[in-house]
């Protein structure tokens, strides 16, 4: 199915539940409020015609520079293997308390990046049998991808700064 | 000392807790796994990473797109011009622009050759691990071949960046070329040299087949990507479901097994090397003329010539090396076929220079749940061939 055909479906079988839809550069996108997610998911991976069976990845971003509400995005792809097309479903999260439902019953593959969510994100996944850090040392505090946390260097000892004492620096921000 | 002072076997319960990593030889880059064992079954496999995280896409909100590209080469160190080509494809979308043809030919040249490269590497630390020693040191040998060729086109060795946003970094030379050709006619015998080691060696059949194990269902379940889930039956390959880069003007057959196992993965893997000769052959044959790069001045650097005479070219040497490419607001995400499967970045952009989030999507990363469920059920000498066979590179794991 191309694109259109997939968002006119999406908009027909689950009205209700979708907040809106897009087709940025030729990609079916929709927009998908957390607590509709998993009956939406659901409908994409049995729907026959759908058949979205493979998730490909789960990413969170932090639209604070954006001033945008809500402030956090989790964007899921999807694939069908049998009928080889594509959509992407983008959910909105509150800054207050942020959190989504699961998707890793429905596909396994959504327990490492959703993990991630959380440890980078601090962003809740409800029902996720693991809501703990995965890549960052378990006694963390913040979340590294927020827009908020800063760009840190650690000053490394060598031998020509022995005196050194190590300490973070914040680093510049970029040149825009 | 006794096991049981060491801590490692508590008196109250069967199984034993062994811990396996982060520094152990076969687990390719500092992974770490802790197994609940039952003598020597595994009953189950708990993954621990994060040992080499480096931040690479916090760093990358912070520079310009220019400068992600060699961040790019240190995610997956084994296929850096795959990385560097997802990133560039992505980029590239936003931006709207068109790539010569020429230079999607390049791109398809040198992604193939890093491909071959980097199951030389998997073929040979594979082999090692599970007691073979000899292949190991072959495919090293021709892999030194092909990092010889990426030294002449880029001047490095592993981390190229030879694909850029809006072409390549520079036109294919004389020398290249012609050792391209060279290694196209010396590798054939090469990978019928392995297979002659392995593929009936009755102690490899023993040590990989039935052993690792996923079903169709499991692997699609599991987001296993590339070969490790064409090795179960899914015949599911970006270069022909989602073409990018002219993919789909080559011959090329993509392997598909159905038992799922590790010999099966290694015998995907194996023809997929003869698959990748075969479209760098093609693409050698109708290398088409014309720019490497595009000659759009708002990505592109004009021609070194032209900045002597063109009063704009000046201007936009000037504000491509000082500000960089600006790209549209949006996001977007373009997957390709790694060497391990499914990469692909999702870049959002707030319409200046500097991307605002760019996302990895690390087919290693998305294996490791899957990899770990693998293993429960096996004997722990089969642990080692099990992360073998998905073939982790930690980089793009703890990114």
């Amino acid at each position: 199915m191309t694109s259109e055909e997939i968002v006119e479906k999406v908009k027909a079988g689950l009205a209700d539940a979708i907040l809106d839809t897009a087709l940025p550069q030729g990609d079916a996108v929709i927009f998908v409020a957390p607590d509709c997610l998993q009956k939406v998911m659901a409908f994409l991976k049995d729907d026959p015609s759908l058949k979205f069976d493979y998730l490909s990845d789960v990413r969170g971003v932090d639209y604070l520079n954006e001033e945008r509400d809500p402030r956090f995005e989790a964007v899921y792809q999807l694939y069908s293997i049998d009928h080889l097309h594509s959509i992407r479903v983008r959910v909105g999260i509150d800054e207050e308390n942020p959190s989504v439902p699961t998707v890793s019953k429905l596909w396994k593959g959504a327990l490492y990046p959703e993990q991630e969510l959380f440890d980078m994100f601090g962003i809740h996944v409800e029902g996720h049998p693991k809501n703990e850090r995965l890549i960052m040392p378990k006694e963390w505090t913040g979340y590294p991808l927020r827009k908020d946390y800063p760009l840190t260097t650690e000053t490394v000892t060598f031998s020509h700064n022995r005196d050194f004492k190590s300490e973070l620096v914040k680093s510049k921000p970029p040149t825009r | 000392m006794s096991v049981t002072e060491q801590g490692l076997l508590e008196r109250d319960k069967d199984t034993m807790t062994l811990n396996m990593g982060p520094q152990h030889p076969s687990t390719h880059g500092v992974f770490r796994v802790i197994l609940e064992m039952d003598g020597e079954v595994v009953k189950t496999a708990e993954p621990e990473i994060g040992y080499l995280h480096t931040g690479i896409e916090k760093t990358c909100e912070n520079k310009r797109y220019v400068h992600v590209i060699p961040m790019t080469d240190r995610l997956d160190y084994l296929n850096p011009p795959g990385n560097n080509l997802a990133f560039c494809l992505s980029t590239e979308k936003l931006l709207g622009i068109e790539i010569p043809e020429r230079a999607n030919a390049l791109r398809v040249i040198m992604c193939e050759l890093s491909r071959i490269a980097s199951h030389l590497v998997w073929l040979g630390t594979h082999a090692l691990d599970i007691g073979a020693m000899t292949v190991f040191l072959y495919c090293w040998r021709e892999r030194e071949m092909i990092l010889d060729l990426n030294e002449e086109i880029s001047g490095v060795r592993m981390m190229t960046s030879y694909i850029r946003v809006g072409g390549v970094a520079k036109d294919a030379t004389r020398p290249w070329l012609d050792g391209i050709r060279d290694f196209l006619d010396y590798f054939p015998a090469k990978v019928d040299e392995y297979e002659r080691l392995l593929t009936r060696n009755p102690i490899w059949l023993d040590r990989t087949e039935n052993i690792g194990v996923f079903t169709r269902e499991e692997a699609i379940n599991w987001s296993l990507s590339g070969p490790a889930l064409r090795a179960s039956g899914v015949n599911w390959d970006i270069r022909k479901s989602q073409p990018y880069s002219g993919y789909d003007n080559y011959n090329f057959d993509v392997p598909v097994l159905t038992n799922g196992d590790i010999y099966d993965r290694y015998r995907v893997r194996v023809e997929e090397m003869r698959q990748s000769r075969a479209i760098i052959k093609q693409a050698m044959e109708k290398l088409p003329g014309g720019d490497y790069k595009t000659q759009d001045n708002k990505v592109s650097l004009p021609a070194r010539e032209t900045l002597h005479t063109s009063m704009e070219a000046l201007i936009h040497h000037f504000k491509l090396v000082s500000e960089g490419i600006s790209v549209p607001k949006g996001e977007t995400y373009v997957p390709i076929e790694g060497a391990r499967g499914e990469v692909g970045f999702y870049i959002v952009s707030d319409g200046t220079n500097v991307p605002y989030r760019v996302k990895l999507r690390a087919p290693s990363f998305m294996a490791i749940p899957g990899m770990c469920k693998m293993m429960e059920g096996c004997y722990i000498a089969d642990v080692v061939g099990i992360i073998g066979s998905i073939d982790i590179v930690m980089g793009e794991v703890d990114r």
